[in-house]
């Protein structure tokens, strides 16, 4: 059994050391080149900082992002991914929970970094990608490692207004890999386009599937997704065989016309996550691409990444809903009541998942890691944590499992996960801002803030693009005299919603 | 109409400075979701259709620019 993700990039130098890993529009990295900037990353790093700490890696999307996670894996530690695009604010709060003493960070966002609350060491990575590598520290740092040591720590909103940083362990990481690589068949022939963030959840398989399969990542620019026929052109050059993309990504060349323009000849597998899929825009991707491999998948960050998939095998209508459909290889989900019994076929209940892709937990914060990952209570026997999702869900008479919602105020929003007590707790901090409360208009994809007080909307969204990352910052604002309350006290979310247009 | 397409500009991105950013496709300013939302927003406010052809930068990189497209889209 493979120890760490060492292992694979291990083996796949050796087998496929000249062919392209990983590239972007200016540069590429074969498997051996990548490997070789690791060593020298992580042999930098284990001089310095001792085995088994984090290392915040703010770096952008460019091919030497991951070099950087898997030099810092290398060095026997484990990353937390910042995004530097986001505002100091945000990553302040990253930088509290995570509290490490090192960074690595490529020159362009040393500024940014060197402007933080940080009091640790910072290293810029151009400076150490040709450091004279040590096999002998190189190899007991590798031995340090074992299946369950934490590989990286992501962030996700949390509702008391502190992000959550998710630990995920190399075991977990290659399980959800292995199972993801047999139902999409990747394999040494794909190249897969790269959309999400590198520091997201979503990124997992674009970095890992070259490492783990032999596959070639290739890095598309962020701006061509404002520019839907460059989109398509850059997948055509590139001869891209597979996205794995969230579903805000798969709406925009649909929603912008793309497909009158031209089609992506290569594709053969399209894999999407994170929301629901609204089939108006699947639809045109199966009338375009009939013999493509479409999986809608299901899953949240603590069970890593996905943990149930559904092959897409009928021609979707406008209102169609898919079924989330079955776990993958080592997952296992369980419904269960609110009072913690089981849930008989056709019923909802909420979806808990077990297996060893769970997460370690929330960093530094035990509180809400006990409240979320708790005993199987349908299991007195032995231990068994599950994954309380807060997502509700029912299987029907085939096994087929369908989602059903949430069962509290998170929401997905632009492909990302968010907590609307979250956005509440940021908009109360701004001076002229009494009460709020924010509501999202699903069919529209707005994001609303409603409020009491003398702020203006200007105010308001300037003070949230100051602090909050971009796809948080409501969309309208609606200031009003007093919100709504029901008898009982609460905010009356059904009178709020009769204001979406 | 440069007024009502600063007002929708605006309302989109209070904190961008429509009346002299040059870049903003270019330098990144206005992401992909900005541009569906605001395709959507001009598209009804003008009575026009932007079509895919018409989504590159050059056409979106300033205010001007796109009002060059509005009344380019408003002649046909």
């Amino acid at each position: 059994m493979e120890t760490s993700v060492l292992c694979r990039l291990n083996s796949a130098v050796e087998k496929y050391g000249d062919k392209i890993a990983y590239k972007d529009p200016e540069n590429s990295l074969t498997f051996s080149q990548f490997n070789d900037l690791t060593r020298s990353i992580g042999t930098y790093l284990a001089r310095l900082v001792p085995a088994g700490a984090p290392v915040v890696v703010m770096s952008g999307r460019h091919i030497f992002t991951p070099a950087c996670f898997l030099g810092v894996v290398r060095a026997g530690c484990f990353y937390a991914p910042m995004d530097g695009d986001m505002p100091v604010t945000r990553l302040n709060q990253i930088l509290g929970v995570i509290k490490a003493d090192y960074m690595l960070v490529d020159k362009a966002h040393l500024d940014i970094a060197q402007g933080l609350e940080f009091r640790g060491t910072i290293f810029v990575m151009e400076d150490i990608i040709d450091y004279p590598v040590s096999d002998e520290l190189l190899e007991q740092r590798e031995k340090t490692l074992i299946c369950t040591s934490p590989l990286y720590v992501i962030f996700t909103s949390g509702s008391t207004g502190v992000p959550k940083g998710v630990i995920t362990s190399h075991q977990s990481l290659m399980t959800y890999i292995d199972s993801v690589s047999k139902v999409l068949d990747i394999n040494d022939t794909d190249v897969l386009g790269n959309q999400s963030p590198l520091d997201y959840i979503a990124a997992i398989r674009d970095i890992y599937f070259p490492i783990s399969r032999g596959a070639s990542t290739f890095v598309i620019p962020k701006n061509e997704f404002a520019v839907p026929t460059a989109l398509f052109e850059t997948l055509n050059r590139e001869k891209i065989t597979a996205l794995c993309w969230s579903v805000a990504g798969v709406e925009l060349p649909a929603k912008l016309g793309a497909f009158d323009v031209l089609k992506p000849e290569y594709l053969k597998k399209l894999c999407f996550s994170g929301s629901v899929m609204p089939c108006k825009y699947l639809k045109i991707w199966q009338e375009n691409l009939p013999d493509v491999l479409y999986v809608n998948q299901y899953g949240p960050t603590e069970a890593t990444a996905s943990c149930t998939y559904y092959v897409v095998k009928e021609k979707v209508d406008d209102d169609t809903v898919l079924p989330i459909g079955t776990p993958y290889d080592n997952y296992r989900v369980t419904l269960l009541t609110e009072d913690n019994k089981p849930v008989a076929t056709g019923e909802t209940g909420e979806i808990c998942v077990s297996g060893p892709i769970l997460a370690l937990g929330y960093y530094g914060n035990a509180g809400y890691t006990e409240k979320a990952f708790i005993q199987n209570p349908l299991n007195p026997n032995y231990r068994e944590l599950i994954y309380r999702t807060g997502d509700l869900g029912s299987f029907d008479e085939n096994g087929i499992l369908h989602f059903h919602g949430r069962m509290d105020r998170q929401i997905k929003h632009l492909g990302h996960r968010i907590e609307l007590g979250e956005i509440e707790e940021a908009a109360r901090k701004i001076d002229g801002v009494v009460d709020c409360c924010s509501l999202y208009n699903k069919p529209k994809e707005h994001l609303y803030l409603f409020y009491t007080g003398d702020a203006t909307s200007k105010d308001i969204v300037l003070s949230f693009r100051k602090n909050m990352p971009a796809f948080m910052v409501p969309r309208k604002l609606v200031n009003l005299d007093k919100l709504p309350t029901l008898p009982n006290g609460k905010i009356d979310m059904q009178t709020l919603k009769t204001y979406f247009k | 109409m440069m007024d009502e397409l600063m007002e929708i500009l605006e309302e989109l991105r209070p904190d961008v400075d429509f009346a002299n950013e040059t870049k903003l496709i270019t330098d990144g300013i206005l992401d992909s979701f900005d541009i569906v939302a605001l395709v959507g927003e001009l598209n009804d406010a003008f009575d026009i259709e932007i079509k895919p052809n018409n989504l590159v930068p050059d056409n979106f990189n300033s205010a001007k620019a796109m009002l060059a497209l509005i009344e380019e889209l408003q002649d046909e």
